[in-house]
């Protein structure tokens, strides 16, 4: 797999693109965590919400590894889509013929765009991990480890998206398109889990049936799930109304929809003309 | 020993059969030329042999072996288009393919040099002419010094210097005792480099062999005279030819090649009281025989 690894590097380290969305990437992820750190820090306690919030700062040990992460992973667009690019160049080029030509296997060949996938995850997970870090220090409160599971929740969701790019790019082939289905989808699957959520409550409220946030079962939506901004007094008002969270079955959808995307990306390449 | 054995190969768009179960084999040391109109499975056939389409039904072997990457990585292919990253330049487009190979990246300088691209190998792919691209693709190829090349088409969009520049080259190649297979519809290229032949027509193999067995031309002998039944009657007893064609105020006689002798048939005609006013000898060409296989 090195070598593999070692090629696709070769393909991408004088790309522009992959430059300008990575930069972008990590620029982001500090800048949005730096902001949200300056709203919480000056705005809030001047103002009248001050009174509402509390001694709440989302910053401090513990909870800087759920704020950072959930504050990030709303960049998680970015690695998406530089992945789709990555692989649909390979279709417009048509070098994903040239390389099975010249010596992979097909297998081969999409194996090393799931690693990809995989490592560009990691990659940002470390990145929100030394971001949440900093700013957890920078507030002034005491180092823990406690909550860094947000990190691991974290990871999923940048791996789910990802993956959903592999599939995305693998299924649809040309770049614009390609983007153009996976912001359609996000959109679809955004009004979907809506409409999934208000007829949960209205299960709960009116039939006395429990399953759940419903709108968290999709794709991209569980992999959203497990993070969330840190509990704090104006998301306890609505704890109320809202059905019982069950995070371990949305843990274990989202791993599922992982194997089925990883199933489904290999099968296209593995199976179907090129 | 076969480099390539193709056995009963079939390929189906939907309704569109594409190849109808070809078989042929292609041994050492050949220049094995794949003729055929547009649209006749050339590149279909190469695209199944390097695992980019899969065939409906069918086998096929390399080296005498299962096909598998390793077989291919020994194979300079070019199939159909120059395929390469748009935004890299030439010489790093080739470390790409060297590393895939898994050749050194010491041979890059000298296939530039073959295909005359040095002075330009660091420019992006993207800056590059359909020649340039073509010579880039070839270059590619003879990454590695492989024992076989695959050439779809080797010669489209080249000036005619670069025409007759890639000829060499696959003289030069096949002399050195190397397998090259070459799918092409020009054929004045094929007739000019290729001991073997196959010829496809709308998926289907017309033809297999040595080039001049397949494609061997007859002497086609062009009488005329006066007296046009006369002239029938006096030739029906002629001997040598293979058969005869009337065509317009001419009759045609056809001979293996090499044999047709216009004095013996002036001093025949004559003797037998005809007297020739056209007598030609006419050498039957590839292209038409191309055209009688393949229509």
């Amino acid at each position: 797999m090195s070598k593999l690894l070692k090629i696709e590097w070769l393909k991408i380290k004088n790309y522009n693109a992959f430059i300008i969305l990575s930069s972008f990437f990590a620029l982001g992820v500090i800048t949005v965590n730096y902001i949200v750190f300056l709203v919480n820090k000056n705005m809030i306690s001047q103002t009248g919400a001050a009174n509402i919030m509390g001694t709440f700062s989302p910053y401090n040990f513990d909870k800087t590894w759920q704020t950072t992460s959930y504050a990030a992973g709303w960049l998680l667009l970015l690695p998406a889509l530089l992945l789709i690019i990555l692989i649909t160049n390979e279709f417009t080029f048509r070098t994903h013929r040239q390389n099975i030509i010249d010596g992979w296997s097909r297998q081969q060949f999409i194996h090393v765009k799931i690693v990809m996938a995989l490592l560009t995850a990691v990659f940002s997970t470390i990145l929100v991990f030394f971001t949440a870090l900093i700013f957890g220090l920078l507030s002034g409160s005491d180092f823990s480890t406690n909550g860094i599971s947000h990190v691991g929740y974290f990871f999923l969701k940048a791996l789910s998206y990802n993956m959903i790019a592999v599939l995305i790019a693998v299924l649809i082939r040309r770049t614009g398109f390609a983007i153009g289905v996976f912001f359609i989808y996000m959109g679809f699957e955004n009004f979907i889990s809506q409409l999934l959520d208000v007829w949960s409550i209205r299960l709960r409220s009116k039939n006395n049936i429990d399953l759940g946030s419903m709108g968290d079962y999709l794709p991209m939506n569980s992999a959203d799930g497990m993070l969330t901004f840190p509990d704090n007094p104006i998301k306890g008002l609505a704890k109320g109304v809202l059905p019982t969270d069950y995070p371990w079955l949305v843990l274990g959808l989202s791993i599922a929809y992982l194997i089925l995307f990883y199933w489904w990306s290999m099968n296209r390449m593995v199976k179907t003309d090129l | 020993m076969s480099i390539l054995s193709i056995e009963n190969i079939r390929k189906d768009y939907g309704r569109v059969q594409a190849l109808k179960g070809v078989s042929f084999d292609v041994p050492k040391g050949a220049v094995f030329g794949i003729l055929g109109p547009n649209g006749s499975g050339k590149t279909t056939m190469l695209g199944i042999i390097m695992d980019i389409l899969k065939p409906t039904s069918g086998t096929y072997k390399l080296f005498n072996e299962v096909p598998n990457e390793t077989h291919r990585s020994q194979i300079g292919t070019f199939l159909e288009t120059p395929n390469f990253y748009h935004y890299l330049s030439a010489e790093r487009n080739l470390k790409i393919a060297a590393a895939i190979k898994e050749r050194g990246e010491e041979d890059i300088p000298r296939v530039l040099e073959m295909v005359n691209l040095t002075q330009r190998k660091d420019s992006r792919f993207s800056t590059y002419s359909l020649g340039m691209k073509q010579r880039l693709a070839i270059a590619s190829c003879l990454l590695g010094n492989p024992e076989v090349l695959i050439l779809d088409e080797p010669t489209n969009g080249l000036d005619p210097v670069g025409i007759a520049e890639i000829r060499e080259l696959i003289k030069k190649l096949h002399l050195e005792g190397k397998t090259i297979i070459m799918a092409s519809h020009l054929l004045d290229e094929v007739e000019k480099v290729c001991t073997h032949v196959a010829i496809l027509k709308k998926g289907e193999l017309v033809a297999t062999g040595n080039v001049n067995e397949i494609l061997a031309s007859e002497d086609i002998v062009e009488i005329g005279a006066a007296n046009m039944s006369a002239l029938k009657d006096a030739v029906l007893q002629l001997k040598g030819y293979s058969r005869f064609n009337e065509q317009g105020n001419l009759l045609q006689l056809f001979y293996p090649i090499g044999s047709a002798n216009l004095e013996t048939v002036n001093q025949y005609c004559f003797n037998r009281g005809v007297v020739l006013n056209c007598l030609y000898l006419k050498k039957k060409s590839l292209e038409s025989k191309f055209m009688e296989l393949t229509n």
